[in-house]
């Protein structure tokens, strides 16, 4: 006998029931952390990156910068934000005082500090770079955000155990830049950024422009001295 | 502040006395004291006066105590008067009519001790407004300091405060020793260890949690150093004292050695739970938060660091990460919300340098651009990338009396759109391999993301 769209619903919210992680976010049963970027919330299927779950984030291609502002995003409505930088590539540049930033010093470090953090519970936003966790770790960690409710990032092209994935891509001729007087680029002054979004159920792009921050390079022959330009003598 | 006095000439007391008095009284009005002189006194503040008068009348007549009076005031020397020199049961006086009330007492009813009441009755002095309408200067000359305290009772300028809660001394602990001076901080941290066993013990007995405490080292050169602790949330936890102690005594330098240590509490706050900040929306998990931090801090050591920048010109050596405490980071981490809009950080996405850990050495292969050479294109561990536009170069030098360095950058935009940025060796002292016989090293410093 055929099944009934009855019969259809209430199996789907026994599954929803027994097995809540299995239950894709377009279902809007879990929270949702808004990254603060209206471009993006759209294009994520809750409306921002789901609390309670794992999801991935291709590395490059600008993510940093919108994890980073989702970060301060957070932290401005008051709740907290977390970045495990496990390659130690941030530089005091690219970091503003507000998240909770942990520069763990081996891969098991990284890993152990998620997943404290995670159960804590104290926490909205998690975001680990640099720390791919794979298999059990995957596993381990899912549970961890499940438990403390926090939504966890992971800048890994592993998408294992993942609700969200997210990649994002610089267009190479989407660069403007301030340029010489012989027409020659000097300094990039934003770029195109691409998004993609998937989940079960979902597949939607976005683009946007990002500042590029520019690095001051300084110039003074010693460290100790003072950099005197633009100073008037 | 109103005042509600009762007297009576006789009190029941020993067997007479009915234990349910108390209870009685204290179900009327909260604060009850007895004073002395047979008089019982209630604070009436916020209450009615009058009718609590009258219910604490009822009451005490209905245990049974006769010929009981009362009196209500604002101050305690028109509510006394009113309740033991008044011929009627209640009196009330009028707020703000005290002075003119007492008035036409007899000086007696001030109670002036003997050597006074001679020296008034000598001055002719009979009632209170008599003596209330002198000036205070002749006051002071006649009659001294105890004079003028009593002209002030008769003006009913009266301070007395019935209802004082006794000041509980704050916990603290000390420890003294004489043979030996110390200077390591591991031995003084176990000393303050223990002190701070104790005190958390007392504070833990008395259902508070300390804000603030203080240690007072002794020092050989018989001087003091006083160095104040504060948690960024109240507390009685031994473990996260002693971790904000471990944190001051390594920045700490003490002047000379240790021959004491005092511990003490300077502020405290019960255990009535702490103010919540309506922006803040993890106040609830900021204990949850502060112990996990901790934990991470004592398994992983200096984990959690916030940024030190310095001027260096060498992208490499310009940031330092200092350690940030649990407590620094949670009294600083929440306020995001509370801070005006120009001070937040922008929550604009911004493409920010992000650095390698060491400079990698990357094959370059450049082209002449008017005088110079840039690249074109470079091979590192994934193979060559193709570069569509290239910045620079910026040039930095410097360093001559500690390691020169002279260096060229080149911001460059490779085919997949990634910005990377990468220099070249101008000094030719950079300890890096070669590849072939280049005269120029390139290297891979960083990128934007």
């Amino acid at each position: 006998m055929p099944a009934t769209a009855a019969d259809l619903s209430s199996l789907r919210s026994i599954l929803e029931q027994r097995f809540p992680d299995a239950t894709p976010v377009t279902h809007r049963t879990t929270d949702q952390v808004a990254s603060g970027i209206s471009q993006l919330d759209r294009a994520l299927p809750s409306g921002g990156f789901p609390r309670g779950r794992l999801s991935v984030w291709a590395p490059l291609g600008g993510a940093t910068a919108i994890l980073r502002a989702a970060c301060y995003a957070i932290t401005a409505a008051g709740e907290r934000a977390a970045w495990i930088d496990g390659e130690h590539t941030l530089t005091s540049h690219s970091w503003i005082d507000g998240p909770a930033l942990i520069k763990p010093t081996t891969r098991r470090n990284a890993l152990r500090a998620a997943e404290e953090i995670l159960r804590s519970g104290g926490f909205a936003l998690v975001v680990m770079s640099g720390t791919e966790p794979v298999g059990s770790e995957a596993v381990r960690l899912t549970r961890a955000a499940r438990e403390g409710g926090a939504a966890l990032v992971s800048l890994t092209s592993a998408s294992a155990m993942s609700s969200l994935r997210v990649s994002s891509q610089l267009d190479p001729r989407g660069y403007t830049w301030h340029r010489t007087p012989f027409g020659e680029p000097a300094v990039a002054h934003d770029v195109l950024v691409r998004v993609r979004a998937r989940a079960m159920g979902w597949n939607a792009h976005t683009q946007f422009l990002v500042p590029v921050l520019h690095h001051e390079l300084r110039l003074s022959l010693e460290p100790g001295l003072a950099d005197r330009r633009g100073v008037r003598r | 502040m109103s005042y509600v006095c009762l007297w009576s000439p006789a009190w029941p007391i020993g067997a007479a006395f009915d234990a349910d008095l108390a209870p009685a009284l204290l179900a009327c009005a909260p604060r009850v004291v007895v004073g002395d002189d047979n008089r019982i006194w209630i604070d009436a503040r916020g209450l009615h006066a009058a009718q609590l008068a009258e219910q604490l009348l009822t009451v005490v007549r209905a245990h049974g105590v006769p010929h009981v009076r009362a009196g209500t005031a604002l101050t305690p020397i028109a509510a006394e008067c009113a309740a033991a020199h008044s011929p009627s049961t209640l009196t009330v006086v009028k707020p703000g009519t005290d002075r003119e009330f007492i008035a036409p007492f007899l000086v007696s009813v001030l109670e002036p001790d003997l050597h006074l009441a001679e020296l008034l009755e000598g001055l002719g002095i009979d009632t209170v407004g008599r003596f209330a309408a002198l000036d205070a200067e002749s006051i002071e000359l006649r009659l001294g300091l105890d004079g003028v305290r009593l002209w002030s009772r008769a003006r009913a300028e009266d301070d007395r405060w019935f209802f004082n809660t006794p000041l509980r001394a704050l916990p603290s602990a000390s420890l003294e020793w004489m043979e030996y001076a110390l200077r390591d901080s591991e031995r003084l941290l176990f000393v303050i260890n223990s002190l701070l066993a104790s005190v958390c013990t007392a504070l833990v007995a008395q259902g508070e949690r300390a804000r603030e405490i203080s240690i007072v080292f002794s020092l050989a050169g018989k001087t003091q150093y006083t160095h104040t602790l504060r948690s960024s949330r109240p507390t009685a936890d031994q473990k996260r004292w002693l971790r904000l102690v471990r944190d001051a005594l390594d920045q700490l330098t003490l002047p000379d050695a240790v021959m004491g240590i005092a511990l003490s509490v300077d502020a405290i706050t019960g255990n009535d739970g702490a103010q919540g900040d309506l922006f803040d929306r993890g106040f609830a998990s900021a204990d949850a938060v502060e112990i996990m931090l901790a934990d991470l801090e004592d398994d992983q050591g200096d984990a959690v660091v916030a940024p030190s920048s310095t001027a260096h010109p060498l992208p490499e050596r310009r940031t330092r990460w200092v350690a940030e405490s649990p407590a620094h980071y949670l009294s600083r981490g929440m306020r995001g919300a509370s801070l005006p809009l120009s001070a937040r950080p922008s929550t604009t996405p911004e493409l920010t340098l992000q650095l390698l850990s060491q400079p990698q050495a990357i094959v370059v292969d450049t082209a002449t651009r008017r005088d110079h050479e840039v690249p074109v294109r470079y091979r590192d561990d994934d193979g060559w990338h193709d570069l569509v536009d290239v910045a620079g170069p910026d040039r930095v030098s410097g360093g001559e009396w500690e390691s020169a360095f002279a260096r060229e950058y080149f911001k460059c935009v490779r085919e997949d759109g990634m910005l990377v940025w990468m220099f070249v060796a101008k000094d030719g002292r950079v300890t890096q391999p070669t590849d072939g016989a280049k005269d120029h090293w390139w290297f891979l410093q960083g990128w934007w993301d």
